[in-house]
C-alpha cells in the first residue's frame, strides 16, 4: 500500500469542495444563498492551454491513469492527431469539444512545456 | 487552422495512429446511410452545411474519426457513422430535422459522446449521421434559492462545477464515473447514476425541452405555462407525465434539461466497509437494504469488487502473466497489499457533525455484525482507492475509472453489462456465480461493483478486453452475448446497454413492450429518422 500512497496518488484534482473540515466550516445553506437567478453565458473560445490541460488532459495524464505528456517535447501535430482519434484507451475529443484553434495552442504548449515533478505517469 | 498543421493533416495522422491494431480495416471506413446513394448523400451534406456552416459538418473518413472511437467490440463495422453535424441552437436542430425527413437521413443525437462502456458516440447501426449537440453548451439558468439548473446538452459536469465555484454557490454536483468530460443531459437521459444523495439523476430531473421529428418544440411539465416560473420546481405538470418517454429513447431530441442540485451539507463523512471474502456480498447487501429504504444512509451504497478497484491503477500484465483468468487468491493478496478486501462497501453520511455522530454507531454496528471492518479517513486517508470514492460521494470530478479501459494494455477495450435485481443477498450470490462462470469460460476477469440504489440492486460488470486483438475482441463479444442471454433466462435484465446489444436486451423486455414503443415511435417519428435502433426501437 505504501508504494501506491507515495507513487501513484498524484496531486488531488477534485474540483472545489475539499476536505471534511472545510465542509464542516461551510455556512449552512439557508443563510448563504446567492442571487436568485444567475444567468450564465459560457464562452467556449478561446480557452487557454493550461485551462484545458487542467480540466481535461490532466485528469488522466500525470494522474496515475495515462502517461506523462508534459516536458517530453511531444510533436504538436502528433499529439493533436492522438487527441482527435483517441489512441488506445484514450477517448477521442471532437472539434466541438476542443476547437482546432484551441488544439493547436494546447499541443504547442505541451511540446514546449516543462515536466511537472508532482505528476505521476502510468 | 491558420498555420502549423491543417485539420486534414491532423486527422490523417490520427487515422494512421489509430489504425495500428486498434481498429479493423472495416472500422476505418465511413459508412453511408442504408439505402442512400452517394450523390444523394453529397446533396444532403451540402444542405446541412448551409444550415450550420461548412466547419460544423464532418462527412469524410478523416474528419469523422473522433466520432468512430469506442471501446466496445465492433469486428464487423456495425457502428460506424456516415458523418456528423453540429448545430448551435434549436432552430438549427429543426432545420436539420427537416432535411433528414426529406431524405430519410438517420440522425444519432449525442451530447458529448462519452458514453463509456456503452459505445461512446457511435450509433446503433452504421450509416447514421451523428447529431452532435456539444456546441449547445450554455447554463441557461441557475436558481440559487431553489437549487435548480437548466442546461443545454453540451454542458459538462466540469462546466457546472466551474460555474458553482465562480459564483460561490452553496451546491454540489452529482457526477457519473467520468464526470469532467460528460454531459449532464446525456447522462441523465441514459438514466445514469452518481454517488451523492442526488445520485439517481433522472429522479432529480425536472422539466425538459424536446424537439420532435416534425420540428415541434415540446416543453414538458410546467414548461409550457404562459408566464410560468415553475418549470424546474415541479416535475409532474398536468396529465400524462411525458419526460420518461424521452429517456433511453429515440422519440425526440432533448435540447434543454432541468435538474435539482444538492445543497452543500455542513458536514460530510465517507466510510468504507472492508469484507474479506467473495461470499460476503450477500450479507452486506442484506445489511445495506434497510438503511437505503429508511434513508439512514442517504446515498446509493457502492459495493466495489477488489478487481474493479485494482484495475483503475494497475495493468493486468503486472499482476498475472499466465493463461486464463486471474485466480481469486492472487486478487485477494493484491487487495490486501492495498488495504482492500474482496468487497469494499462505500457510503457516506451528510448533515451536521451532530447528526452524523448520532447515526454512525447504528450503521457501524450493523456492518460489524456481518464481519465488516468499518473504516474512515482516520484509517484510510491517502489510500487511492478510498480517496477515489470519497471524492465521488461528494460530487468530486475524476477520470480514474478510465483506467479500467486499458487493463489489458494500451489498445484499450471495455464494455459494460448492468443487470438489475431486487436488493436481496440471495440475488447477489446467484449473479456473482453466474458472471464468474461465463466470464472465466471466455478467459476474462470478473471485475464487478454492486450498487444498492433503493430497493434495487445494480450489478455493474466491466468486461475488460484487448481491442487491439481481434480474437480477444471476438471472445468479448461472445462473452457479453452469453452473459446477457443467461442472465435474462434467470429474469435479470440490464437497465442500459451498449449500442452493440440494444436489440438483444430489448427482446428480453417482451413483445408488448416493444410493440407499444414501436407505436409511439411511428406516431412521433414516422420516417424513423431519430436514432433508429436505440434501445431496440426501429
Amino acid at each position: 500500500m505504501e508504494r501506491h500512497r507515495e507513487s501513484r496518488w498524484g496531486k488531488a484534482r477534485v474540483a472545489g469542495l475539499g476536505i471534511v473540515g472545510a465542509l464542516a466550516a461551510a455556512a449552512l445553506v439557508a443563510g448563504n444563498a446567492a442571487p436568485a437567478t444567475a444567468q450564465a453565458t459560457y464562452e467556449i473560445e478561446p480557452r487557454e492551454p493550461e485551462y484545458l490541460y487542467e480540466r481535461t488532459c490532466g485528469y488522466c495524464h500525470g494522474h496515475n491513469i495515462a502517461p506523462i505528456i508534459r516536458g517530453r517535447q511531444l510533436p504538436a501535430a502528433v499529439t493533436a492527431a492522438i487527441v482527435r482519434s483517441g489512441m488506445g484507451a484514450m477517448p477521442a475529443f471532437k472539434p466541438t469539444e476542443i476547437t482546432d484553434q484551441e488544439l493547436q495552442a494546447l499541443t504547442a504548449w505541451l511540446e514546449a512545456s516543462e515536466a511537472d515533478p508532482e505528476e505521476h505517469g502510468a | 487552422m491558420s498555420n502549423g498543421f491543417s485539420r486534414r493533416e491532423v486527422m490523417a495522422i490520427g487515422g494512421a495512429i489509430a489504425g495500428t491494431a486498434v481498429m479493423t480495416p472495416l472500422a476505418r471506413a465511413r459508412m453511408l446511410p442504408a439505402e442512400m446513394d452517394r450523390d444523394v448523400f453529397a446533396g444532403v451534406v451540402r444542405e446541412l452545411r448551409a444550415i450550420v456552416g461548412d466547419e460544423w459538418v464532418f462527412a469524410d473518413e478523416a474528419s469523422t474519426i473522433s466520432y468512430r472511437k469506442s471501446g466496445i467490440p465492433d469486428l464487423r463495422g456495425e457502428h460506424i457513422p456516415s458523418g456528423a453535424v453540429a448545430p448551435a441552437n434549436v432552430e438549427q436542430v429543426q432545420a436539420i430535422l427537416a432535411v433528414a425527413n426529406r431524405y430519410k437521413l438517420p440522425l444519432w443525437p449525442i451530447s458529448t459522446g462519452k458514453n463509456m462502456g456503452y459505445g461512446m458516440a457511435t450509433p446503433a447501426s452504421s450509416g447514421q449521421m451523428i447529431l452532435d449537440l456539444k456546441r449547445m453548451n450554455k447554463i441557461l439558468d441557475f436558481d440559487a434559492e431553489l437549487g435548480t439548473i437548466l442546461v443545454e446538452p453540451g454542458v459538462t459536469y466540469q462546466q457546472i462545477q466551474d460555474y458553482i465555484d465562480e459564483h460561490d454557490l452553496p451546491y454540489w454536483i452529482d457526477v457519473p464515473t467520468v464526470g469532467p468530460i460528460v454531459s449532464m443531459v446525456g447522462n441523465t437521459l441514459e438514466r445514469g447514476v452518481g454517488y451523492t444523495p442526488y445520485g439517481d439523476h433522472f429522479f432529480m430531473q425536472c422539466g425538459m425541452e424536446v424537439v420532435l421529428a416534425d420540428g415541434t418544440v415540446l416543453k414538458t411539465g410546467m414548461g409550457s405555462i404562459e408566464n410560468g416560473n415553475t418549470w424546474q420546481a415541479f416535475k409532474w405538470g398536468y396529465g400524462p407525465y411525458l419526460d420518461g418517454i424521452f429517456t433511453q429513447s429515440n422519440f425526440g431530441i432533448v435540447t434543454k434539461l432541468g435538474m435539482w442540485m444538492m445543497p452543500k451539507p455542513p458536514a460530510y463523512k465517507p466510510f468504507m466497509v472492508r469484507s474479506a471474502e467473495v461470499e460476503d456480498i450477500s450479507a452486506i447487501t442484506n445489511v445495506t437494504r434497510p438503511f437505503r429504504m429508511n434513508n439512514l444512509i442517504p446515498n446509493a451504497v457502492m459495493m466495489m469488487g477488489a478487481l474493479y478497484q485494482l484495475s483503475m491503477f494497475n495493468r493486468r500484465a503486472d499482476i498475472w502473466q499466465e493463461e486464463g483468468p486471474i485466480p481469486t487468491e492472487v486478487i485477494k493478496n493484491l487487495a490486501r497489499q492495498n488495504e482492500l478486501g474482496m468487497w469494499n462497501t462505500f457510503f457516506a453520511l451528510y448533515g451536521t457533525e451532530e447528526t452524523i455522530a448520532a447515526t454512525e454507531p447504528i450503521i457501524r454496528s450493523a456492518y460489524e455484525t456481518v464481519g465488516g471492518e468499518v473504516l474512515t479517513d482516520a484509517e484510510l486517508n491517502g489510500n487511492p482507492y478510498f480517496e477515489h470514492n470519497k471524492a465521488l460521494m461528494r460530487g468530486g470530478l475524476t477520470l480514474e475509472e478510465k483506467g479500467l479501459v486499458r487493463w489489458w494494455g494500451k489498445s484499450g477495450g471495455a464494455v459494460a453489462f448492468a443487470p438489475v435485481a431486487p436488493a436481496k443477498g440471495s440475488e447477489t450470490a446467484g449473479q456473482t456465480n453466474l458472471a464468474i462462470e461465463v466470464m472465466n469460460k471466455w478467459g476474462f476477469d470478473y471485475a464487478p461493483a454492486y450498487v444498492v440504489g433503493s430497493r434495487e440492486l445494480h450489478h455493474i460488470i466491466f468486461l475488460m478486453f484487448d481491442k487491439g486483438d481481434d480474437e480477444n475482441s471476438a471472445k468479448a463479444e461472445q462473452c457479453m452475448n452469453e452473459m446477457i442471454t443467461r442472465f435474462g433466462e434467470r429474469g435479470w435484465a440490464a437497465y442500459r446497454s451498449s449500442v452493440s446489444t440494444m436489440d438483444l436486451v430489448a427482446q428480453q423486455y417482451g413483445d408488448a413492450n416493444r410493440e407499444v414503443n414501436a407505436r409511439i415511435k411511428q406516431a412521433l417519428d414516422p420516417n424513423h429518422i431519430i436514432a433508429p435502433g436505440k434501445q431496440g426501437i426501429a
